[in-house]
């Protein structure tokens, strides 16, 4: 390697990074934030008052991604953080944005003429390309962590310890052994929630957000338009959703549930597993979590392995094709 | 292809490029000479652009071969383009850069990048470097695009329609920053549709039309054709006959009226003393020009003899049409 091609790839990591950093710092603001802000929102609602509730609901228990238990938890609320609109849609944006700019947005923008023209390979092009998405996207993640690390470190919980009582046999009901008034009691939500049992969730999220990056880098590569890159990928995206659904929905398309990607983004679950195991449990990758499943650290492994064929299909096509002249 | 020793840097051997049932390239064969201007020509679609970006690497050729200082760009684009600075034809650049760190980018980017030679060749070009390229209009941008390609001191420079969007002032500029680069030992590969241009700054030149490299020549050969128009002076409107002496020299002789016009090829001496005993005054000399051999390309005439048959001694290039 000519000492000159650090600089080049140092060039042009900079010239991605310059270009990225609007939508980056953006999403990355919001990311921090919501964290933030949803685990603040978790010391609002008390799930107790709704225990009742959702009890009632227990048939459709397989449509959540998380077991109602979870939800009478601090952690298991804050948990939800991870399946929550908003974050799926930022690191949706993020790495559809990246991933489908790496070769037809910039055949679009007509810039990848005079980039190419320097001597730089298309794979040295693409991998720096890939080397600052895939940077962005670990760094959303962790925004999101920080954001929810700050939440639950800044947030105080205030719980009402009733006094002293005794379950009544074969009656049922609770008889004061004192007749104190209830006693409020506050404290920091870091006592209640240990922020790495999030790590696992984290990991997931970056998984979802790799494989996505690399189908758009794939469609990208194989296009010249960024509006049908964006079409296809999110085409895909819908139907796999859609599956995914209609897996959950009906006993006889299970089958489909398995076939979707969405089925490997098991945030909630690796929850569960540190809440009923320990911080290692969502790590494993020898002991599956029920019969017929694959270890809790397959499903993000088994994302990242798409996103790594579909960056390798991405660099064979890119560097094979004929690249056109801007319109 | 080893051609340092043929003193070719570009070669192209039946270099032919083809998008399904149309072909953009057929059976291209062309040498550019090390230290010459070499201008392509041609109208929309002829295939220019696929010719210069094929060299480049950007597309695969169909079939045929080409190199550039040896190196076959579809086996090693990268070691070529370390050969080759290049201006697009529309050279858009990253948006979200201002000017300045644009040259600084480029010149990072490219080995034998040079910072200030760009920044010289914006001044020149009297380029406001503190703006966004995209808050530049397409003339700044082709500026801009022009300073970072002059930067590095590559042994080709390839510039496709490098005048396109400036003013009459820059273009001038831009012509000599091309005559300099010359100078300085570099070749330069030049298409345009201005012919004046071509005619300003090409050694040689090629005609390209519908993807078939129509004709080549050498400008030199192109300088010693003239037209010579002038006003007969006696009454009648007898043809005047072409001594037999001069018959290689004169391509002919047409009269309108009291008008003549003698089209001439070659060198001048020997019909100058001729053309004094003929009865004829307001005489005007001037060059064939190039537009004469483009019309004749685009429409698919044939195209005259630009040297005597027997005026072979020149060093020059001869041209070949291949019509």
């Amino acid at each position: 390697m000519h000492w000159r091609d650090i600089g080049i790839d140092r060039m042009l990591i900079r010239k991605f990074i310059g270009q990225s950093s609007l939508l980056f710092s953006a999403l990355a603001v919001t990311l921090f934030a919501f964290g933030w802000v949803r685990v603040w929102v978790v010391k609002l609602l008390d799930m107790g008052q709704f225990q009742t509730i959702l009890e009632q609901f227990r048939d459709y228990e397989k449509f959540a991604p998380i077991e109602f238990d979870a939800l009478f938890t601090y952690s298991g609320r804050v948990g939800m953080t991870f399946d929550e609109p908003i974050v799926i849609l930022c690191t949706v944006v993020w790495c559809i944005a990246r991933g489908s700019d790496v070769v037809s947005g910039e055949l679009g923008r007509g810039t990848l003429e005079m980039l190419l023209s320097q001597p730089v390979s298309r794979a040295r092009f693409l991998l720096s390309h890939a080397v600052v998405s895939i940077g962005g996207l670990i760094a959303l993640c962790l925004a999101l962590w920080a954001g929810m690390g700050v939440g639950v470190h800044a947030t105080t919980l205030t719980e009402v310890v009733p006094p002293p009582s005794v379950r009544v046999p074969f009656f049922g009901f609770e008889l004061p052994l004192t007749d104190d008034a209830p006693v409020e009691q506050s404290f920091p939500m870091s006592d209640r929630v240990d922020l790495r049992t999030y790590s696992s969730s984290v990991f997931h999220l970056f998984a979802f957000g790799f494989f996505l990056l690399g189908l758009s880098a794939c469609f990208s590569s194989l296009d010249r338009y960024r509006w049908r890159t964006i079409g296809a990928v999110m085409t895909v995206y819908v139907i796999q959703l859609i599956m995914y659904g209609l897996g959950k929905a009906a006993e006889s398309l299970s089958f489909l549930q398995s076939m979707s990607f969405f089925n490997c983004y098991k945030p909630q679950r690796m929850t569960s597993l540190v809440r009923d195991g320990d911080l290692w449990s969502p790590w494993n990758l020898s002991l599956p979590i029920e019969d017929g499943w694959l270890p809790p650290l397959g499903y993000p492994l088994l994302l990242i392995a798409l996103g790594l064929f579909c960056y390798g299909v991405a660099l064979v096509v890119f560097t094979r094709r004929d690249l056109p002249a801007p319109l | 292809m080893p051609d340092p020793e043929s003193g070719d840097l570009v070669r192209c051997e039946h270099l032919t490029k083809r998008y399904g049932d149309f072909t953009a390239l057929s059976d291209c064969t062309l040498n550019v000479r090390r230290g010459e201007v070499f201008g392509l020509l041609g109208p929309n679609g002829a295939g220019k652009t696929t010719l210069i970006r094929t060299l480049l690497g950007y597309l695969y050729p169909t079939s045929g071969r080409c190199s550039i200082d040896g190196l076959d760009p579809a086996d090693d684009p990268v070691e070529v383009r370390r050969q080759v600075s290049y201006l697009p034809g529309d050279a858009r650049l990253p948006r979200h850069m201002r000017g300045k760190g644009l040259l600084d980018f480029f010149a990072e980017m490219h080995p034998l990048g040079d910072r200030e030679r760009s920044f010289a060749v914006a001044d020149q070009l009297e380029l406001d470097l503190t703006r966004r390229v995209a808050f530049m209009s397409t003339g700044m941008r082709q500026k801009l695009a022009l300073a970072v390609v002059l930067g590095p001191r590559t042994p080709l420079l390839i510039l496709d329609e490098p005048t396109a969007n400036l003013d009459p002032t820059v273009r001038a500029t831009v012509l000599d920053l091309v005559s300099s680069e010359q100078a300085t030992g570099r070749t330069v590969m030049f298409s345009s549709h201005v012919l004046s241009e071509i005619e300003q700054t090409c050694d040689r030149v090629a005609f390209l039309r519908k993807g078939h490299l129509a004709h080549e020549l050498a400008l030199e050969d192109l300088f010693q054709r003239h037209r010579v128009t002038a006003r007969r002076t006696d009454a009648t409107s007898s043809e005047i006959p072409i001594p037999v002496e001069l018959a290689e020299w004169i391509g002919g002789i047409s009269q309108t009226d009291n008008r003549i016009q003698i089209s001439t090829a070659g060198d001048l001496a020997p019909v100058l003393p001729w053309l004094a005993t003929l009865p004829i005054e307001q005489v005007r000399i001037e060059p064939l020009g190039l537009h004469a051999i483009y019309q004749s390309v685009h429409m698919g005439e044939e195209l005259p003899q630009l040297q005597p048959q027997g005026s072979s001694e020149t060093d020059s290039p001869k041209s070949e049409g291949v019509l």
